[in-house]
């Protein structure tokens, strides 16, 4: 189990993009104010905003682009709340991943994600309280380490 | 009873496609297959008949060209020139805009007008966010230009297609009657957008080094398959131009390019066949069912000879009519089925005034083809870019584009009617 990229509504797009740069999950997790989990924004959502839209209309173009237009990238996302871009739909969150307990073992959370196909599995306690995350590649290392396999 | 059957038919399906209660090419289908139902035409006049019948000529020039630019897209030229453009204006937003209306005027005479502002748009953007200038006024300057280019050439606009095969009219033909013209227009259109939309941009040279470190020739990843398009594009224009001695049929020509383009590109059909759009040429396919129905049932002719009475030898006034008339419908509703309607009429009037009624051709796709510009609706050039202005955050309302294009439109369709008037009826 690890800290999740946890983010709220109020969050700047740059700053989340801050946080999610910093973790090897693939998006960031919404909080509300009570800590409960809204949403997960995925992170190629966040990367389709702030790569311009005409490059996206000619892929072309990418191999023009050089560094020196490279300041004004993150800008677009600058000034506007991860709460903004959900709303006007920018951003297209995905459901809230299902939890498993901190005493859970490795295959209940292996099997968890299989059945879900999610590489994301929150931790929760019986309260509901939010621990953390588990994700696919850890858990992958979980399983090598208790096979004996592992680096 | 069966030609009044025919009208209504034609008058519903025209209403549905004009107001786009439904879309235009079911209500096309629609209005064909209530023709046949009615028993106003039939298989052997819907598939083989040269005057009431699916124009194949005009379908398959279509395919065709749409095949050629589905390879020629994939080159990056056209990234490459705005590009190059961009970097020989210095970073002068004037200067820039004049050599991007020019590129995208002479690339809309030689291919389609969608296409070319599908190309030019987006490197626009790149451009203009470089310059630090808003790209509105750039994308309504390439739409206009787009429109006004593509009036020079056979292939420029489908209403000149229509027009050439009902007309027999050859690709020299275009280039001898309209090009001309329209390279005093593209150079009107310059000085109307230097007081239209570029009162406001201004130079500052940081911005325009950003400009000067684009790379041009990076766009361009495959050089070989570049010089490969641009061969088969050469020999199409050769075989357009040399129909006199070669006697191959445009539309034979495009295919026989198309194959070729495809044969040298060694692409898969997911590329050459992206381009390829079923939804108009089904439409076309329609329309020319549709009218062909009026055709059958004599409605054309009777139409034809109220015309001929009516116009008499005052072709004159019957190309006045049909310039003006032209731009003022094609701004309102889509031109192609306009022009599909009025090809049998105008070809009547001609047939029936020989040489000096000729230049009704030429005021008919002069008219259907500048009067797009007029609107944000009038031909699909303008909607594609405004598409792609709203997607990138540069939204263009409509009245916005109108408040240019009825200017940039009657200064243009205006300026022809001394050129119709010195050239054929004086």
């Amino acid at each position: 189990m690890e800290p999740l990229p946890l983010v709220t509504r109020d969050t700047d797009g740059v700053a989340a993009m801050e946080i999610l740069a910093g973790h090897p999950a693939s998006g960031v997790v919404v909080q509300n104010a009570q800590g409960v989990v809204e949403a997960v924004v995925p992170g190629v959502d966040l990367l389709r905003l702030v790569v311009p839209r005409y490059v996206l209309d000619d892929p072309r173009l990418a191999h023009v682009y050089d560094e020196a237009g490279a300041e004004e990238l993150v800008t677009r996302l600058r000034g506007r709340t991860i709460g903004d871009l959900l709303d006007d739909g920018r951003v297209r969150p995905r459901p809230v991943p299902p939890s498993v307990l901190p005493e859970d073992t490795v295959m209940e959370i292996a099997a968890l994600m299989c059945t879900e196909r999610l590489p994301l599995i929150l931790v929760r306690d019986r309260a509901g309280r939010l621990h953390g995350g588990i994700i696919l590649s850890r858990l992958m290392q979980a399983l090598l380490d208790l096979s004996g396999t592992g680096r | 009873m069966q030609a009044w059957s025919a009208v209504a038919v034609f008058v519903a399906a025209y209403l549905l496609i004009a107001s786009e209660r439904i879309h235009r090419v079911a209500a096309a289908l629609g209005g064909a297959a209530a023709m046949v139902v009615i028993g106003a035409t039939d298989s052997d006049a819907a598939f083989f008949s040269p005057e009431s019948g699916v124009d194949w000529n005009v379908i398959f020039l279509l395919l065709g060209m749409m095949i050629i630019v589905g390879v020629l897209r994939q080159t990056g030229l056209f990234e490459f020139l705005a590009i190059w453009a961009a970097k020989r204006g210095k970073g002068h937003p004037f200067r820039v805009m004049t050599l991007l209306v020019l590129i995208t005027a002479v690339a809309s005479a030689a291919l389609d007008n969608v296409t070319t502002v599908l190309l030019v748009a987006p490197v626009t953007l790149l451009v203009c966010e470089r310059l630090g200038v808003p790209p509105v006024p750039f994308l309504v300057a390439e739409v206009m230009a787009s429109n006004i280019g593509g009036t020079a050439t056979l292939i420029g606009d489908p209403p000149n297609i229509i027009i050439s095969s009902r007309a027999h009219l050859t690709f020299n033909d275009f280039i001898v009657h309209l090009a001309p013209i329209v390279v005093l227009l593209t150079a009107v259109l310059v000085v109307l957008c230097r007081f239209l939309l570029a009162r406001d941009l201004t130079y500052d040279p940081e911005r325009a080094r950003l400009v000067m470190a684009l790379e041009e020739r990076e766009a361009i990843h495959d050089p070989q398959l570049l010089r490969r398009a641009l061969a088969v594009l050469a020999l199409v224009f050769a075989g357009f131009v040399l129909h006199s001695v070669i006697h191959i049929e445009p539309a034979l020509v495009a295919l026989l390019g198309a194959g070729l383009a495809v044969l040298v590109s060694r692409m898969g059909p997911q590329h050459y066949l992206a381009e390829v759009e079923w939804e108009t040429l089904v439409f076309f396919m329609g329309l020319f069912v549709m009218v062909g129905g009026l055709v059958e049932v004599g409605v054309i002719e009777q139409l034809g000879q109220a015309v001929v009475d009516g116009v008499g030898d005052r072709f004159l006034l019957a190309a006045t009519v049909l310039l003006f008339g032209s731009a003022v419908l094609s701004g309102i509703v889509d031109n192609i089925p306009f022009v599909t309607t009025m090809t049998p009429l105008v070809a009547d009037l001609v047939d029936a005034g020989g040489a000096q009624a000729h230049g009704l051709w030429w005021a008919l796709a002069l008219g259907a083809d500048l009067g797009g510009n007029a609107t944000a609706v009038g031909a699909s050039a303008n909607v594609v870019v405004l598409g792609i202005a709203r997607r990138s955050g540069h939204p263009i309302s409509f009245w916005e584009f109108t408040r240019y294009g009825i200017v940039v439109t009657a200064v243009t369709v205006t300026l022809c009617w001394p050129y119709l008037w010195l050239r054929y009826f004086l």
